[in-house]
């Protein structure tokens, strides 16, 4: 439990602004008047929202590469020998097995000498090393915005920040079923596991494309901070 | 105050921003840049108008209830183990953040772009206590190694700057020995600052939007550095105006999308990281440690007041891309990190008329701001508004104007004065008269006549001229 | 139908030619047309100086001189905005706020009138030669009139219409602003002129005299040859 100071005086300061007393419940967000965020996309198939998808990854600077379950590992070799090969850091997540992802990841590369780390909790800060040294990083996509072309990445113990933000190039596995229209979608989603009772995940990013700057005379720069090249790899039949 | 930069008065800076013909190019052409790219984004959701005053309404009713959403927030932020502080001014959060740095031993401190920071002078206090400090965001950092230049634009801080400026600003300060080109700049900085990142004890950030639900915070970029702020090193401290809270994840989301639609066009920036306490057990990247600190700073006595919608400000700069003033003059002549026109009406909110005076008067009213502002705030009514003020309670207007309004107002209230009034103005006005033009007129209209011609008085008045067509119509046989 | 004319102290005092037209427009157009001597300045000056008790002093008589029209009829797009404004102004007043709200309600800006009233596009005006036109800011953005000028001035026999670039940004007039902040005005003004003179018109028309005073009193002083037009000389032009 964290510390919490000085808050009466703070919160009572604003309520007399207010010109009442301090309100402690019973607050309810009102009905909105306008509620556009569900009209974007509304009643599209999953097929229109890749579509969509497709679409909008040409503007944020992002490869899309559509393919099946079963070509998977081969595409996912293509698309990393592409962009320079390894070293690799990649979540350890279930669905790299549940899409047959681990003799890739175990034999295939190793034996061909590409470097390939799997974040491992125990192993602590050395992760950190891992990942800042990489020349790839993987993760799967939680869910997927068509709209804005975004990643959202829930975090966990076995899926650290750092893989989607220190290596050069940031590669998503995305499966169809993971795309919804808009960033409404997944922030309802989450409200409603909050509503539930279920804990947020201390980190959640919506990753939109590599990193860029337009700080230099408005010019578009990609590749500031985070992955210079970003990838996306669509799994249409999952 | 604060938030006060440089100390010439408002007429010298303006002066030394019309002269400055390289920031003026940079401002009008980033000016076209942004409203088109916001204008295409909007037009991309075909119903601007509804996301606006769903945006409006979200804000209002937070502000409304400011003190439940902020219990809220820090209930649930304590829950998770993250400390709370609520700093009531500028000098409480600073020294809330001292005792936590020294307490963490920390020496190097990295920051994400945050302007509640500059606001209270952060920075100033951390390398008084003997840290070094480092800004990541590109614009940020550019200038802080520039001397710290102060910023002059809320989202492109460095924008009064040329690519030549800059080369030579790293050349002299980083070693740099390569060309002007910003994708060469910016890898010199990326180098530079991933180092940074790993060895820094400390991650200071601000907060786009406070989630009360869940007591999370949102961060926003494009590149990436708040990111990199937040994951790498042990304590993480935020800073947030009391007022960027929405009550759940669902609003924080519509305020996303009309920020970054407003900002910079953009659907949603590449980063919108939403963090809840300090890293989870088991988790190996973030902070062990999370404080957020909350800040009022005067923000308080704005509530409640005919100012209240400044609070609803989601610090965007749709505003201040589409303003003609700020196009002309650029974001030093205003004397505070916030610029016109959203500076122009917190300003002297936050800093006092005495030192902020001028700035309600640094605008046309041409209200293209207010139809900017993707929360509705009406901008220029509220810069009337503290024009009223100045005039009425602080009695800062000059003498000759109050006298010229008086009689305004006796001569407009009755036709009578109007009447004689206008009718002796072209005697009155004859000797500066040329040709119907007046070239050198004395009072206000020498402000005037040192610019532009002013017209002459017509020897024959609309009313005079009226009186003669009606008799004339109705000899004609007009039914008039 | 009987209008009321509002003429605005700029037209009444500077530019009565535009006064002229405007009746002689109305008139042909079948209006009948009355101008209330009492009338004197909509209050707009002082009240965007912050003298708001001196304004309201202007404003209530403008409102009992104005209350008993069936349509107000105005010249200009900046003193219509300001009528408009009338019962936000005296909100607190209950009185006053439903006076002015009677004399809001009717008043329209000349184009306005025209169009959405009168309901005519064409209004058998000529005039040969090349013009572009510039949108004032209160008229466009708080009167929300956007393309009524447009649709009138495509009707007028021989007048080529082009379009001014920027035509969005202000021309720096804003009252006072003008002289307060002279130096800045000058910069803005001078823009303006650029765009102008880029279009190659023969003629500036515009449908507030403020605005057209401070661009024409540029023109001048500059020496440009182009001609400044309020649009209701150019509808009155046979
Ligand atoms: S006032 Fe409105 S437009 Fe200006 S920065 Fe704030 S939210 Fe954006």
């Amino acid at each position: 439990m964290g510390m919490i100071y000085n808050r009466d005086t703070f919160l009572q300061t604003i309520a007399r602004q207010l010109g009442r007393e301090q309100i402690l419940s019973d607050v309810h967000r009102p009905n909105w008047n306008y509620t556009p965020q569900w009209t974007v996309f509304q009643g599209y198939s999953q097929e229109e929202l890749l579509s969509a998808l497709e679409a909008q990854c040409s503007r944020i600077h992002t490869d899309f590469v559509a393919t099946t379950a079963d070509a998977l590992a081969t595409t996912l070799k293509q698309v990393v020998e592409q962009y320079g090969g390894g070293p690799i850091v990649t979540w350890d997540d279930q669905r790299f097995s549940e899409y047959g992802l681990l003799p890739l990841l175990e034999a295939e590369w190793p034996s061909e000498n590409v470097d390939v780390h799997i974040w491992d909790a125990s192993a602590g800060r050395k992760n950190i090393e891992w990942a800042e040294k990489a020349n790839v990083g993987i993760t799967f996509s939680d869910m997927t915005l068509a709209e804005s072309g975004t990643v959202v990445l829930f975090s966990d113990a076995g899926k650290g920040r750092s893989v989607s933000f220190l290596p050069r190039t940031y590669i998503a596995i995305i499966p169809k079923s993971t795309i919804v229209p808009r960033m409404t979608q997944a922030a309802a989603f989450i409200h409603k596991q909050i509503e539930i009772g279920r804990i947020v995940p201390s980190c959640i990013n919506f990753i939109t494309g590599p990193s860029n700057s337009a700080d230099i005379e408005m010019n578009l720069v990609v590749g500031v901070h985070g992955p210079v090249k970003a990838a996306y790899i669509i799994v249409t039949d999952r | 105050m604060a938030m006060k930069i440089g100390a010439d008065s408002f007429h010298q800076r303006v002066e030394a921003g019309l002269h400055n013909s390289f920031m003026r190019g940079a401002v009008a052409g980033a000016q076209e840049r942004l409203r088109t790219r916001r204008l295409d984004a909007a037009e991309e959701l075909g119903n601007w108008e509804e996301w606006r005053a769903l945006g409006e309404q979200i804000r209002q009713h937070t502000l409304l209830h400011l003190d439940y959403y902020l219990m809220q927030l820090s209930e649930n932020v304590a829950k998770r183990g993250g400390h709370v502080f609520f700093a009531q001014t500028a000098e409480e959060a600073n020294q809330y953040i001292r005792e936590v740095v020294i307490k963490k031993n920390a020496k190097k401190i990295v920051k994400s772009k945050s302007m509640v920071t500059e606001e209270i002078h952060l920075n100033a206090m951390l390398e008084a206590a003997g840290c070094e400090v480092i800004e990541t965001d590109l614009g940020e950092y550019i200038l802080q190694i520039d001397d710290h230049d102060p910023p002059s634009h809320i989202v492109a801080p460095a924008l009064h700057k040329n690519k030549e400026q800059i080369r030579d600003v790293f050349r002299k300060k980083l070693a740099y020995d390569k060309t002007e080109k910003p994708e060469e700049l910016a890898a010199h900085a990326r180098k530079m600052l991933r180092n940074e990142y790993l060895t820094a004890d400390v991650g200071i950030t601000g907060c786009n939007f406070a989630i009360a639900e869940s007591g999370s915070i949102t961060l926003v970029t494009n590149e990436g550095n708040a990111d990199l702020v937040t994951a790498l090193p042990k304590t993480q401290i935020t800073v947030m105006g009391m007022e960027r809270i929405v009550p759940t994840f669902e609003e924080m989301e519509v305020l996303v999308s009309l920020l970054t639609r407003s900002a910079v066009g953009q659907k949603l920036t590449s980063y919108i990281t939403v963090l809840t306490g300090p890293r989870d057990e088991g988790d190996v990247d973030g902070p062990e440690e999370f404080h957020l600190v909350i800040v009022d700073n005067g923000r308080s006595s704005i509530l409640g007041t005919e100012f209240q919608p400044v609070l609803q400000c989601i610090r965007c700069a749709a505003c201040v891309n589409v303003c003609p003033v700020y196009r002309h003059i650029g974001g030093h002549s205003y004397g505070s990190i916030y610029s016109e026109p959203i500076g122009a009406v917190l300003s002297p909110l936050l800093g006092g008329y005495d030192d902020y005076k001028e700035l309600p008067y640094a605008s046309t009213l041409c209200a293209a701001c207010t139809e900017a502002c993707p929360v509705k705030i009406p901008l220029h009514e509220l810069l009337l508004k503290h024009r009223q003020i100045i005039v009425e309670r602080e009695g800062k207007a000059p003498i000759s104007e109050k006298l010229a309004m008086k009689a305004f107002g006796l001569g407009a209230a009755s036709s009578l004065l109007y009447k004689l009034g206008s009718k002796v103005a072209p005697n009155a006005l004859q000797p500066f008269t040329t040709d119907e033009r007046i070239v050198k007129g004395i009072g206000p209209l020498k402000a005037w006549t040192e610019i532009r011609e002013f017209p002459a008085p017509a020897k024959e008045r609309f009313r005079d001229w009226f009186r003669e067509h009606r008799k004339e119509r109705e000899r004609d046989g007009n039914d008039l | 139908m009987k209008v009321t004319l509002f003429i605005t102290c700029l037209v009444d005092l500077f530019h009565p030619n535009v006064g002229k037209a405007t009746v002689e427009l109305l008139e042909r157009l079948g209006c009948e047309v009355e101008f209330p001597e009492a009338q004197t300045c909509c209050g707009q000056p002082a009240y965007n100086s912050g003298y708001v008790k001196e304004a309201k002093e202007a404003m209530k008589h403008m409102i009992r001189t104005f209350e008993h029209a069936q349509y107000i009829v105005t010249p200009s797009g900046s003193c219509a905005t300001m009528f408009k404004e009338y019962p936000h102004i005296f909100q607190h007043d209950q009185e006053w706020e439903a006076k002015a709200k009677k004399v809001a309600e009717k008043t329209y800006e000349l184009t306005q009138f025209l169009v959405d009233v009168l309901k005519v596009e064409n209004v058998g005006a000529k005039l040969k030669g090349r013009a572009t036109y510039h949108t004032s800011c209160h008229m466009t953005r708080l009167l929300g009139v956007k393309d009524a000028p447009s649709r009138l001035l495509k009707h007028v026999e021989g007048l080529e219409v082009v379009p001014l670039p920027n035509a969005h940004n202000c021309c720096g007039f804003g009252g006072t602003f003008s002289v307060k902040m002279g130096p800045i005005s000058e910069q803005t003004v001078d823009e303006k002129v650029r765009y102008i003179e880029e279009t190659n018109a023969d003629y500036l028309i515009g449908a507030d005299c403020g605005c057209l005073m401070n661009i024409g009193g540029r023109l001048e002083r500059t020496g440009k040859r182009i001609r400044v037009m309020h649009i209701a000389e150019v509808l009155n032009s046979r």
